[in-house]
């Protein structure tokens, strides 16, 4: 997948279009938006404790390498596997081969965006592995062969009527759209199924406790429950930068995670998952299997982009993004997408193939405001930007025009020259103030950009006619 | 060299003094944690049944068998629950007692009408139950059957989860969760729908257990 400037156009284009998926995308975000400004405003000292997250998050990623090794040391007393993966391949080579020693056809798998990045499933149905997923939104997107188009709403594009056609073809009759809760028990059942048979479950992590070995995973649903206590194994996958010391900062985590995502004070269901089942436990899994996946991470620790892990996949930033509230997920191509995404993007994918991801904001900073750890993500995107300039990544006609249009604005005379001569030469193409440039030459198809003023602020200034008329 | 040692490697270069801050203590205070903790799980869509007594307690999950017209439930072989002969008190009922009851428990859950747990504690601030596995303890119980009834004791509320980290000692139990509701999910049309894989409904049965907690003491003697 890559994102140019013309696929992210492209992209957006047919996101802007849809009418019905615009009009879902605000309802979500806002939604979103309010639930989380009124569960931090009920949360004492809030904005202290969001500060304290980011010191938090900082002073673990500059010992990443010692909590990880605590983190390993406690999940193998526990009765864990850990593994290290260096890059998507190797994870999935791990997952594959834990699947076929088991002899598993079936696994279910619980909401993961680590996974989604290293294309596991698609690993997986190589070796034979049918992987389902089984966060409810997740599925209906695997079932329409579609992607996530939201860390948190994933089939936020989805229609009753489309769900209702997905499992209908799924169930093998006809389900109406009217009645959500028989969509929804209906997929349980279906779900369920897979739940009781699978022979392996798959999940991320929110959080790695060192000082436990413990690995902390949330969901709503209760499919993370299923995937991590039914089925004889249990592999997680986690990212290595989502460590947390000890308890004492997991709570701090916690406590800012799910009313960052959706408002709640917690979510449904946080489980604490610490080796496979002891001896005397009723039930749970026998094996117990734990991914640290580096892909590129590691690379970002001591560079300007450090910040970039301090992220903990609340998904608040792309609520408040204008960028992405109107473009949608699918216009990143890539499994992150808003603000986040614009970012995390090029950093582990390669600049060169999402060179438009950088671009894919106003800079308003909306996002720096309303994350949990406070990422100066406008800084980032500003950062990735230059980057592009001085590795050569910009398309050369971008390139040569913001040069020419550097050494223009160095120059007085020449500015002015040049300033006059636009004036002049766009008289025919302005109407009310508006430039109309025919096609080839509109540098903004789709947006009116307003004609040059009659007389430059040299001019008005002294002819006297910007003093202040209050 | 392996990839656990080149990733290591990699972050030990970049390894710098940076000490974590103080650790954040709870600033929560509830005047009423048992009503805090109603109006939590209540708005999360859970129910909350207050009993004045443990014994008033069985007579609410006898009501709640009752209303659902439970015909198998499945019980944790934990306190309060292994104080009393369950399956004597309700004989209309099929009872499946973890580690007691012979069969599967698996298949038993997967058609169970109600699944019964104590808990370890309570965080009043999120409306959450704790529950551990351990002997006696199964996650199934708590999971499969579309109704779970918590008991959960009034000594067991903790204000919140800072509460809850700062007491928390030893080695962690193979699954600790943390239950703020019902299942629930919105991905269709983000329009709210319960019971998508787990229970429906969560019912917790407040009950007084006649110790008095520390705050309430507090509370007692400035008012003599």
């Amino acid at each position: 997948m890559t994102t140019t400037f013309a696929q992210f156009r492209q992209r957006a284009n047919v996101a802007i279009k849809d009418i019905r998926l615009q009009k879902a995308l605000d309802t979500a975000t806002d939604n979103f938006i309010r639930a989380r400004n009124r569960a931090l405003a009920e949360l004492p000292n809030a904005d202290s404790l969001r500060d304290h997250f980011k010191a938090i998050r900082s002073a673990t990623l500059g010992q990443l390498a010692h909590h990880l090794e605590t983190f390993e040391r406690n999940a193998v007393s526990a009765g864990a596997q850990v593994h290290w993966a260096g890059d998507g391949t190797e994870a999935c080579e791990i997952v594959v081969e834990i699947a076929r020693r088991h002899g598993v056809k079936l696994a279910t798998k619980g909401k993961s965006m680590a996974t989604e990045e290293i294309h596991l499933n698609e690993a997986l149905a190589e070796a034979g592995v049918e992987a389902v997923e089984t966060d409810l939104g997740d599925f209906l997107v695997q079932l329409a062969g579609e992607t996530p188009s939201h860390i948190i709403a994933p089939a936020i594009h989805k229609t009753r009527e489309q769900v209702a056609a997905l499992l209908s073809r799924e169930a093998g009759r006809p389900l109406s759209a009217d009645d959500l809760s028989a969509l929804t028990a209906e997929a349980r059942r279906i779900l369920r199924e897979r739940f009781l048979t699978a022979g392996m479950g798959i999940s991320g992590g929110n959080i790695a406790v060192a000082e436990t070995g413990s690995v902390v995973l949330v969901t709503n649903e209760g499919n993370g429950r299923f995937v991590t206590s039914v089925p004889p194994v249990h592999v997680a996958i986690i990212g290595i930068e989502k460590v947390a010391p000890t308890w004492d900062e997991a709570a701090v985590w916690l406590s800012l995670l799910a009313r960052s995502t959706a408002g709640q004070p917690l979510s449904i269901y946080t489980s604490i998952l610490t080796g496979p089942a002891r001896a005397d436990d009723p039930d749970g899994p026998e094996e117990v299997h734990v991914v640290l996946l580096d892909n590129g991470r590691s690379q970002l620790v001591g560079t300007k982009y450090e910040e970039v892990l301090q992220c903990i996949r609340c998904g608040a930033c792309l609520n408040v993004c204008p960028v992405y509230r109107e473009a949608g997920g699918h216009a990143y191509g890539s499994p992150y997408c808003g603000p986040i995404g614009a970012v995390l993007t090029p950093l582990l994918f390669g600049l060169e193939d999402y060179e438009a991801l950088p671009h894919a904001s106003s800079l308003c900073g909306a996002c720096k405001d309303v994350c949990p750890a406070r990422i100066d993500l406008p800084r980032m995107l500003l950062e990735l930007r230059t980057d592009e300039v001085t590795e050569g990544v910009l398309p050369w006609r971008e390139r040569k025009t913001e040069e020419g249009a550097a050494f223009v604005l160095r120059h007085q005379k020449l500015m002015r020259f040049v300033s006059a001569a636009v004036r002049l030469a766009q008289r025919p193409f302005v109407r009310d103030d508006v430039l109309n440039l025919p096609g080839p030459l509109n540098p903004t198809p789709g947006r009116q950009l307003p004609g040059l003023a009659k007389h430059s602020f040299r001019e008005m200034w002294k002819a006297g006619e910007l003093e202040d008329k209050g | 060299m392996s990839s656990r040692d080149e990733i290591l490697n990699r972050l030990r270069r970049q390894a710098r003094p940076e000490t974590l801050p103080p650790v954040w203590r709870s600033q929560r205070e509830f005047a009423d944690l048992a009503a805090r903790f109603t109006e939590s799980l209540t708005a999360a869509k859970g129910e909350v049944r207050r009993a004045e007594s443990l014994e008033r307690a069985w007579a609410e999950v006898d009501a709640i068998l009752r209303e659902v017209g439970a015909q198998a439930v499945v019980a944790n072989n934990e306190p309060p629950l292994n104080a009393i002969a369950l399956a004597a008190r309700w004989p209309d009922c099929e009872w499946h007692v973890v580690d007691q009851t012979p069969g599967d428990l698996r298949q038993f859950c997967a058609r169970a009408d109600i699944g019964l747990s104590g808990v370890e504690a309570a965080l009043a601030e999120t409306g959450s139950l704790v529950v551990h596995s351990g002997p006696g303890k199964s996650r199934m119980v708590t999971l499969l059957p579309p109704v779970h009834i918590a008991l959960v004791p009034v000594s067991g509320l903790m204000p919140d989860i800072f509460i809850w980290t700062a007491a928390r000692a030893g080695k962690m139990p193979a699954n600790v969760i943390l239950i703020s509701g019902p299942s629930k999910s919105a991905d269709i049309e983000m329009t709210l729908v319960l019971g998508v894989h787990g229970p429906r409904r969560l019912i917790a049965v407040l009950y007084d257990t006649g110790e008095m907690r520390d705050s309430r003491v507090a509370e007692l003697r400035t008012t003599d």
